[in-house]
């Protein structure tokens, strides 16, 4: 007992195999090669699901840095309407909610993947796009006019390959057709928006029994 | 003993300062409270308070002046010399005022025509031409009067006879204006199709600039399903009217309307009839961008009548919130002042809007009273910095957009006209700083260029060298290596 716990953060991390060299330089791998990497994520447990949360949240820093400063010649943005921390909150989110929602069709149409590599796939296929904003960030500030095109370009390149590797990643992690996978992307979108509407309901149904009970308490303070 | 003293002393000082502070705040606030907001849009069109351009100075009713009160008034006109004409349409009159707005020169109430003496009927509209004519929209006779600024006859510009009229329309002038060939532009009741125009002899020529009725793709969708019946019920699809009209002195017509959507509430009309209006950034010449969606100030703008003013500006008069928009000839919006209310300085209906002599006057049917209104020096500042503009003479202009920026940090047409200015003496970095507080992406991008351009050229040799430089030590690295490797490979064998 006292000699686990004395285990330092590194060490723990070390034990875990969590952080490690092999785990991050399995994201590029992974990157250049999204086929076999995917399919070794499923098969091989190649992936770390710390790092792709930490890629996530790299993302979600990168498209904040992106809209905050980037060169006046490609961004209009209101520098006041950007809040990072409420960025960041709305992408993990929206990261989980995509990870279930997929989890939750996958499972009815026999797809082999489990949760965790839904959310690896999800989450490694960022790094493209995130270096896109990186990149276009920087490229930015060197631009005039007329060669504004070329940023666009860098940061579409990276969106393109990222949903590119969404794709695959869904593909392999499920065993899944062309097709199949097509169709699984369709019902995930509509189950995220089922997800979304009925936790909307919720929360609308909870402010109202919330209210009730409120409101019953006020009767009975000012009737008392 | 020595304690109490001092504290009487001390009361005695702080009392004397309370009422010293605040004699001098209740005068302050006294003079410079406005019963009114004066704001702008910025670039992402949010809300930006600024100073104010103009300041209520006083209003003119008709008891003031020693004659009856005006009833209803609906509009009224400025002469080349001066005068004010107001068209007293529920009195049935035209008064005439002198320029200071201080007295009647005269009262035009009936007209000698072939002998016989003729009245006014509701006179809502009345304009003096570049010729010091008078025309009189004499709406409930449905006629157009014409007389000389005394009162005698010259003509009558009525009853328009065209295939392009219904064979039932009534000709109910409401607006008129003349341009320079003595054309005459009347605004009637119910012609959706546009201004009516008239030859100098007064013979009708045709429509004049008409507004074309947007139908949404949605629409057009749910009118394949509809059926006949349902159709029928729909309401029409008709083209707004226009409100108010002025003339500039090339000859082209300023003409407002309300505008549903808020986006486009004044055209510029050329003698072809059509709108060569320029629009700003926002691409807005509606009057307010923002406004709120429920209660009784809601929906956008309701422009009811334009007045051109010098050096390619004019200015918009809203009913719905009693607002006053200034445009410039590039379509910026400069100022916004003006408010419906009941104290002083405020509109209950306006319905009118004039310029004369650096004031602007509005004419309100609910006050029966003229309501003046006194530029500020952040007014005139701007007005002069536009009309410098207008002539070319940008670089006279940055002194007074500095006096702007420093009564208005922000005001963006301030930072990009001083921008302009470095740009053309060739500070690019200035320029640069400026274009970006005046949020004008595509000349900061011409700005940057320049600068970056400027950078290299002064650093070519420099940059060239360490390419140079860097190129060479690659080479050798390389065939250094390749020389080792091949020693290492003949070791080997």
């Amino acid at each position: 007992m006292d000699e686990e716990r004395r285990l330092s953060v590194k060490e723990w991390f070390a034990s875990r195999q969590i952080f490690s060299k092999d785990k991050w330089g399995y994201v590029w791998h992974t990157v250049i090669h999204p086929v076999d990497g995917f399919y070794e994520i499923r098969h091989r447990d190649r992936g770390s699901l710390a790092v792709a949360i930490v890629l996530v949240i790299i993302f979600s820093l990168c498209f904040s840095i992106n809209r905050l400063s980037a060169g006046f010649v490609v961004n209009d943005i209101n520098p006041r309407s950007v809040n990072t921390f409420t960025e960041l909150i709305s992408v993990l989110l929206l990261y989980f909610l995509v990870a279930v929602s997929n989890w939750s069709i996958t499972c009815l149409m026999e797809g082999e993947g489990r949760m965790k590599d839904i959310l690896i796939a999800v989450g490694y296929s960022l790094v493209p796009v995130t270096i896109g904003f990186i990149v276009g960030t920087i490229f930015s500030q060197f631009v005039a006019a007329d060669e504004s095109a070329f940023y666009y370009m860098i940061v579409g390149i990276g969106i393109a390959y990222s949903v590119f590797m969404l794709f695959v990643g869904i593909m392999n992690i499920h065993n899944y057709t062309l097709g199949k996978t097509i169709l699984t992307m369709i019902l995930t979108l509509v189950a995220l928006l089922i997800i979304i509407f009925i936790a909307l309901l919720f929360i609308d149904l909870i402010g109202q029994v919330v209210s009730f009970f409120k409101s019953i308490y006020q009767e009975l303070i000012f009737r008392g | 003993m020595k304690k109490l003293k001092f504290t009487t002393k001390a009361a005695a000082f702080i009392l004397a300062a309370v009422s010293i502070i605040g004699a001098y705040t209740t005068l302050v606030s006294a003079d410079e409270e406005l019963p009114y907001e004066t704001y702008n849009y910025n670039y992402w069109e949010d809300i930006v308070i600024t100073p104010a351009a103009y300041v209520p100075s006083g209003s003119v009713t008709g008891v003031e002046l020693g004659t009856i009160n005006f009833k209803t008034p609906q509009d009224f006109c400025i002469s080349e010399d001066n005068e004010v004409y107001v068209a007293d349409t529920g009195n049935n009159r035209i008064v005439v005022l002198n320029d200071k707005m201080n007295k009647v020169n005269r009262i035009i109430d009936s007209f000698e025509m072939d002998g016989v003496t003729e009245t006014f009927n509701a006179p809502y509209g009345v304009c003096v031409s570049e010729k010091n004519q008078l025309y009189i929209a004499d709406s409930n006779n449905n006629r157009v009067v014409v007389l000389t600024p005394e009162g005698d006859f010259i003509k009558i510009v009525a009853n328009p006879q065209s295939e392009v009229l219904e064979d039932d329309f009534s000709f109910v002038p409401l607006k008129v204006t003349v341009d320079y060939a003595d054309r005459v532009y009347v605004i009637a009741k119910n012609a959706f199709e546009g201004i009516l125009l008239f030859e100098s002899t007064g013979d009708f020529i045709g429509y004049f600039g008409t507004i074309n009725v947007k139908i949404s793709a949605w629409d057009k969708f749910w009118r394949r399903f509809a059926t006949k019946e349902e159709k029928a019920n729909q309401q029409l699809y008709i083209p707004t009217e226009f409100t108010g009209i002025d003339v500039d002195a090339d000859g082209f017509i300023y003409a407002s309307n309300i505008d549903s959507e808020g986006i486009q509430a004044v055209r510029r009309l050329n003698p072809q009839g059509k709108d060569v209006i320029q629009k700003g950034e926002n691409g807005n010449v509606g009057g307010d961008i923002d406004w709120s969606q429920y209660g009784t100030y809601s929906g956008p703008s309701e422009i009811t009548d334009v007045v051109y003013r010098d050096k390619g500006m004019y200015s918009l008069l809203d009913r719905k919130r009693g607002r006053i928009f200034t445009y410039d000839k590039e379509g910026n919006l400069l100022y916004i002042f003006g408010g419906i209310g009941l104290q002083k300085g405020t509109f209950r209906t306006p319905v009118a809007i004039e310029s004369i002599n650096d004031e602007i006057i509005v004419l309100d049917a609910g006050r029966n009273s003229i309501l003046r209104f006194k530029e500020t020096n952040y007014g005139s500042l701007i007005n002069d910095a536009v009309g410098l503009r207008y002539d070319g003479d940008e670089t006279l202009a940055i002194d007074k957009w500095q006096e702007v920026l420093r009564l208005d940090e922000n005001n963006e047409l301030a930072n990009n006209g001083i921008a302009k200015a470095y740009l053309t003496a060739g500070d690019n970095k200035l320029a640069m700083t400026y274009f970006k507080m005046g949020m004008n992406q595509k000349y900061y991008a011409i700005a940057y260029k320049r600068y970056r351009n400027d950078i290299l050229a002064s650093n070519l040799t420099v940059v060239l060298t360490v390419l140079i430089v860097i190129i060479a030590g690659l080479v050798v690295f390389s065939k250094i290596r390749a020389k080792k490797k091949g020693k290492v490979k003949e070791e080997l064998l």
